[in-house]
């Protein structure tokens, strides 16, 4: 009876991240690209039955359903080499195949649509599973389908499955880069679901992404390919200890039990070091991987997935770092010591807080030329203030801040409202049915994010104790 | 010659100043120093060789006409001549001359000691040049003895014949009473023996010859005490193997012994020529004809000087027999191997070199075949009477294989003769600990203590691989261990200690490849870790999911069918089903002893069994320590099940009952305190899995990778890795009376937080029953019909309000202090380990914080 987990990939970026992360766990696995397994694949001690389920044929399949408005990626997963490792039937490309127009509204309208067919996958991944445990949504919140109708999606599935995790991977889209003009409306709207109906949020920053590839991998505008590597190699190391158990950490609620503490504050920021040229490309390759190495490369900011304020009041909630490979059991008992010395990390005051250290194998597969590789899941109130994503560059109406930081929610806020005054762009929201009476699902989820925000700030305040108590009494 | 006569003057006046005013006296002298220069004396010339060469000649010629040395002078002169090394060769032959052309004196005695050991061969031919100093002697006239004795005749006393005082002691020698000499014998103490000289009134003995006498009586006393203890053991059944070596050799040295009487009696001719003038100058004639026969007492007493020696050795061997045996005679005899006189040391090497024979047989047996062949228990390894017959037998040859035992239907099959396995299984290491035993003062000292050890244990290895492991690879065993046996000898210790180190290598190599690799018991170890101690943490998952619910009812409704069922299914559906079926057979699910009252958690346990000759490392005590971990571990892992669960129905109640904004701050409380306890058991788990487990795992894989050391050091390693892991992961403290102090705290902590999730569990019911409610007040609102009127329920529920918070509040309160005094505790603890989980716990100094924070507010 694994505690299995059903991914859902969703639209464009969604499914390229995805097909990366596929790859990889079918390498660690030792699947060929056919899904069966390779001969000297003998080593054990792995779970495949986590992510993949074996057909009568001996095919490895992987648990995952890929859905896409548009066709190009999803073809072109079909045309690589790994086409016949996924269930065709688990494969849903919009008949008409038009996307979402980068519109949230269309997206989440277009889910209204396809809700039969979807909800009939996941049925049959659900009922396929011994003990499903949740679900894991791959996509970004920027465009519309991985937005739009992710976000249709995430209301489904808390409504289907309420006693499921429900764990998304979701790309926080790039100011430099961003190609939406509406990104700010899409973002907010996805914002107001990861928020009410995800139990965990992964939060990739696409401006940080770009940043690591561009400090480490000297690539000044790194492809998809790369930018997706680094998100899958986060997604790969994060259901490691599922995927290889140990003593702890084996299930998700154990891991996401332990690192969010108030369901509201459940956005997860990741580091993760070293990336060497095994994982990606042209990586520069680092010699000194200590245990100590890696747990304080973990703590620093520039290797940080999410752009955040190097605020004062900034501070940890819950840590979990994941290691893997070689490691003495030892090193890690002396880094914690070295850490909390120098104290290299700040923590919540209204509670008890460390650093959990989650040691696990790695794949006896995958060669690297580091002994040692680390990722740390984060739960910090600077999430709150991710690098001004959902900036347009060069934008009309946008006041744009390249050297700083802001805080995130708030900006997110910013942009939203700046746009929002102007009531620009608006048009193709309004063709869709939910905005047709009106507009004021913007502003609550508007209202969401800003709550959550206060809450972030909160958290930062040893009231944080007290801090329903009084939204309570005020209520009443 | 100006400037000689000029040094000369200078000379002259230097040393007599009365020549630098006297003109005439200095000329004189001066004239005299000329002399004195110009002449030959002490001067040297080849022509004085030649004149020299003849005179030595001539003088050769007048010794032996024959010619024959002058010319082998000749020879040896040019010889010489040639010769560089010496540079005063006149001087040197004028030396050889004038030595030869002197007056010849009698020629000293040739040295008086004469060698012993085989006797001289030609006794009689040293007697002739020691017979000549008398004649030189007789022109002083009478000595004052020759008066005394001439007075002692005239009074008709005269000496006992010196003849018959010798034959005499040549008896004593060999312990026998002679006529005039007597060995009394007293009755009450054989060793208080004495020599009585038997005086007639016409002889009497002179009293030096009685100090004398007595002095060589000596040996015959140790003569007749070693004989007697040869003779004594030779007739004496079951005398160790030592000491039969050991009375060889002195029966070989006896023998000698008597060879030496028997050569000195032979010099002994008596009176027979000399008797005939016995009157008249009887006492000259006596001496005369001792020393023609050539033995007197004196001479007897330097023949028989080293004798004494040797008999002393010999007779304190004897005497240390008589309380020591085996190992300790050797002992005894190798104390005198360190001893300055060479001749002591000498004959204590070769009497050693004989004496430890056997043992050294007997080390051989042992040490290279793990064999005790010790009949008289002279080795230093004992065999423990009790164990001696009890072979430990692997099951799998009892019971048909282990085939036959799966093939029975697993753990059944094994519960079924769990009997006879526990019966036996005391056997392992008592077996291992108490058949052999290392008997230190049987140690022989040449041997040293750490090698000693050594071959105690190789052999002890040895042994237990042929018997208690059935290896079939004996043979092979044996093979490399021939191998390295040498031929092992007292005078190669240097070889005895390479063959004791190579074999020690070579068994404890063995014992290792036979546990490690025959035995599987890192397989074991290993087992023990993932399932006793969770390792397998999908595995413990899934059987607490289980295996849950039914824990919770009372212990005795439980059935042991079940829990195998379960256990069953819980290694089918993780990963334990990769694990090789053998260690899968061993594991079971079974109760422990319970009372009244108690409920599954308290009593179910999981248990591996082991059997020969693993148990051997994992005995049944160490499986109870084995226990008590899981016990814990499980524990712990069922409150963090527990919180996991809760934290599932926090956050889906976040969403469902957002409809409650009055109860969203409780839920907030709760949370809090959630988190609290989920961050505490977290890292209470964390530091159990990484600081205690997987640390200490590593030491004791540290060392069996090594391979060094023996199945002592192994079992010592596996215990010390055991008890680490105890010590730690229940915080047992050293203090006296409070070990378990901590552990209790911490496990009333546990049953805090269960009781708080027990009444987080009735606030989740009161919330969905309220939002039912409020659901139905909406609908009537609305004037929908939804079914009888509630209210009654209602006001119950509402009752039950603060009851549930105040429970909530209470535990979560409790269990915050408990908290906080358990990180307190944890602070002091002696244990670095469990300091640091201290620091773990209160990583970011919340809890330090909280005390101040609690002072700062008692000071206020």
């Amino acid at each position: 009876m694994p505690r299995e987990i059903v991914t859902v990939q969703l639209g464009q970026c969604g499914n390229q991240m995805g097909s990366v992360y596929w790859q990889r766990l079918c390498a660690e696995h030792g699947i060929n690209r056919e899904g069966i397994l390779e001969e000297w694949a003998t080593e054990g001690g792995d779970r495949k039955d986590v992510f993949f389920y074996q057909a009568d044929d001996e095919h490895y399949i992987p648990r995952a359903i890929l859905v896409d408005l548009e066709p190009r990626v999803i073809n072109n997963i079909l045309t690589s080499p790994f086409a016949n490792l996924y269930n065709p039937e688990n494969i849903f490309v919009s008949k008409d195949g038009g996307g979402a127009g980068n519109n949230w509204a269309q997206g989440y309208a277009a889910g209204e649509r396809i809700y039969e067919e979807v909800m009939e996958m996941i049925d049959r991944e659900a009922e396929g599973s011994d003990s499903l445990e949740g679900f894991m949504l791959a996509h970004s919140i920027a465009g519309g389908t991985g937005s739009g109708l992710g976000s249709f999606i995430l209301e489904r599935l808390n409504d289907k499955f309420p006693k499921k995790l429900i764990q998304t991977y979701s790309v926080f889209p790039n100011a430099q880069e961003g190609d939406v003009v509406v990104q700010p409306y899409n973002s907010m709207l996805t914002l107001k679901r990861l928020i009410n109906h995800a139990d965990s949020v992964v939060v990739l920053d696409n401006g940080a992404l770009a940043r690591i590839s561009a400090d480490r991998l000297h690539v000044q505008t790194p492809t998809f390919d790369q930018t997706n590597q680094l998100a899958s190699t986060v997604m790969a190391a994060s259901t490691q200890t599922l995927r290889y158990p140990g003593y702890m950490n084996n299930d998700l609620v154990g891991i996401i039990a332990s690192l969010i503490p108030t369901p509201r504050c459940h956005f997860l920021m990741t580091s993760y070091t070293p990336f060497t040229s095994d994982q990606i490309d042209k990586a520069k390759p680092i010699r000194r991987t200590t245990v100590l190495d890696v747990m304080r490369r973990l703590l620093q900011p520039k290797n940080r997935m999410v752009s955040t304020t190097p605020s004062k009041t900034a501070c940890y909630i819950s840590i979990l770092n994941i290691i893997q490979g070689d490691v003495d059991p030892t090193d890690v008992h002396q880094s914690l010591l070295r850490i909390r010395e120098r104290q290299l990390a700040n923590f919540i005051p209204w509670g008890p807080a460390s650093i959990q250290v989650a040691l696990t194998r790695k794949s006896p597969y995958i060669t690297t030329n580091h002994r040692v590789s680390g990722l740390m899941l984060a739960n910090h109130t600077s999430v709150a203030s991710v690098k001004a994503s959902l900036t347009l560059t060069p934008h009309p109406f946008l006041h744009t801040d390249d050297n700083g930081y802001w805080q995130l929610f708030k900006r997110m806020l910013d942009q939203f409202d700046r746009l929002r005054k102007r009531n620009a762009f608006l048009e193709q929201y309004k063709k869709e049915k939910m905005f047709a009476n009106g507009l004021e699902e913007f502003d609550d989820a508007r209202a969401t994010a800003e709550e959550l925000l206060k809450e972030y700030k909160a958290c930062e305040s040893p009231d944080y104790i007290s801090y329903g108590a009084q939204e309570g009494g005020d209520a009443t | 010659m100006p400037d000689l006569s000029a040094s000369l003057d200078s000379l002259v006046s230097a040393l007599v100043p009365q020549a630098r005013t006297d003109n005439a006296l200095n000329a004189e002298l001066l004239a005299h120093c000329q002399d004195i220069l110009n002449s030959h004396i002490g001067q040297n010339n080849d022509a004085d060789i030649g004149h020299l060469a003849d005179l030595v000649k001539r003088h050769l010629l007048q010794t032996s006409p024959t010619g024959v040395t002058a010319l082998k002078f000749t020879n040896l002169l040019s010889r010489l001549l040639d010769q560089p090394v010496l540079s005063k060769k006149h001087a040197s032959i004028l030396f050889l001359h004038s030595l030869a052309s002197a007056p010849r004196h009698p020629t000293v005695t040739p040295t008086f000691l004469p060698s012993l050991a085989p006797p001289p061969p030609r006794p009689a031919s040293t007697v002739p040049s020691a017979a000549d100093p008398p004649p030189a002697h007789q022109p002083y006239g009478k000595s004052k003895a020759e008066k005394l004795r001439e007075y002692r005749q005239k009074s008709g006393q005269p000496h006992l014949p010196e003849y018959l005082l010798l034959r005499d002691t040549l008896y004593l020698l060999q312990g026998i009473s002679g006529k005039y000499i007597r060995l009394s014998v007293s009755n009450d103490d054989p060793e208080q023996n004495k020599l009585v000289f038997v005086e007639d009134s016409k002889h009497i003995i002179a009293g030096p010859t009685k100090v004398l006498i007595h002095r060589l009586s000596e040996v015959g006393h140790l003569y007749t005490r070693v004989e007697a203890f040869v003779r004594d053991r030779e007739a004496k059944p079951g005398v160790g193997m030592i000491e039969q070596s050991l009375c060889h050799h002195l029966q070989a040295q006896l023998t000698e012994y008597y060879r030496l009487v028997a050569v000195l009696e032979s010099q002994m001719s008596g009176p027979p020529h000399s008797g005939g003038h016995k009157d008249g100058n009887g006492g000259e004639g006596n001496v005369r004809g001792g020393e023609e026969t050539g033995l007197t007492l004196k001479r007897l007493d330097v023949w028989i000087n080293e004798w004494r020696l040797r008999m002393r050795m010999m007779s304190v061997c004897v005497e240390g027999a008589r309380d020591a045996q085996g190992g300790a005679l050797v002992n005894l005899i190798h104390g005198y191997t360190d001893n300055g006189d060479p001749f002591v040391r000498k004959f204590t090497d070769q009497l050693l070199e004989e004496v430890s024979k056997p043992f050294f047989a007997t080390l051989h047996k042992w040490l290279f075949s793990g064999e005790l062949y010790d009949p008289y228990s002279e080795f230093f390894v004992s065999l423990d009477p009790e164990l001696a017959h009890v072979q430990y037998v692997h099951p799998s040859s009892l019971a048909g294989g282990i085939g036959h035992l799966s093939a029975d239907g697993g753990f059944a099959g094994l519960g079924a003769d769990n009997d006879d396995i526990s019966g036996d299984r005391e056997g392992g290491l008592r077996l291992w600990e108490a058949k052999y035993q290392f008997q230190k003062e049987m140690l022989p000292m040449f041997v040293g203590e750490a090698f000693g050890r050594k071959i105690f244990s190789t052999g002890k290895s040895l042994n237990f691989i042929r018997y208690s492991c059935h290896d079939s690879d004996w043979v092979a065993t044996r093979e490399k261990m021939s191998n390295t046996g040498g031929s092992l000898k007292y005078s190669d210790i240097s070889g005895l200690e390479r063959s004791i180190d190579t074999a020690y290598q070579t068994a404890s190599q063995r014992l290792f490849e036979v546990f490690i690799e025959k035995f599987k018991l890192l397989d074991h170890l290993r087992a023990l870790k993932h399932y006793l101690m969770l390792g397998h943490g999908d595995f413990a998952d899934q059987l607490m999911e289980t295996l849950g619910p039914s824990l919770s009812r009372p212990a005795n409704t439980l059935y042991r069918h079940n829990l195998t069922a379960t256990l069953e299914t819980a290694i089918r559906s993780s990963n334990a089903q990769n694990d090789p079926p053998d260690v899968l057979r061993r594991l079971d699910a079974r109760m422990l002893e319970y009372s009244h009252g108690e409920i599954g958690w308290d009593v179910f346990t999981l248990e591996y069994k082991v059997d020969a000759p693993i148990d051997t490392v994992l005995d049944p005590e160490s499986m109870i320590k084995y226990q008590k971990l899981f016990n814990h571990l499980w524990k712990l892992r069922r409150v963090e099940g527990a919180l996991s669960a809760g934290w599932m129905k926090v956050a889906g109640g976040s969403r469902t009952f957002l409809r409650l904004p009055d109860l969203e701050s409780d839920w907030h409380q709760i949370r809090i305190v959630m988190a609290e306890m989920v961050h505490f058991i977290r890292q209470m788990q964390a530091y159990c899995q990484l600081e205690v487990i997987e640390c200490s795992w590593k030491i004791l894989i540290d060392f069996l990778d090594k391979k060094e050391g023996d199945l002592d050091a192994m079992i010592g390693a596996h215990s010390s890795y055991l008890d680490r892991m105890v010590k730690k992961v229940l915080l047992l403290s050293p203090k006296a009376g409070r070990e378990e102090n901590l552990l209790v705290q911490v496990r009333d902590l546990f049953s805090t937080i269960l009781q708080f999730r027990d009444a987080m569990d009735n606030f989740y019911n009161y919330c969905l029953s309220e939002s039912a409610r409020r659901d139905q007040g909406r609908d009537v609102d609305r004037g929908v019909f939804t079914g009888l009127d509630q209210n009654t329920d209602n006001q119950q529920l509402r009752d039950a309000l603060p009851r549930i918070r105040r429970m909530i509040k209470e535990y979560g309160s409790s269990f915050s202090e408990r908290a906080q005094v358990i990180v307190h505790g944890l602070q002091s603890h002696t244990d670095l380990d469990c300091r640091f989980l201290g620091i773990r716990l209160s990583f970011s100094d919340f809890y330090k914080s909280k005390k101040e924070q609690q002072a700062q507010q008692q000071r206020s």
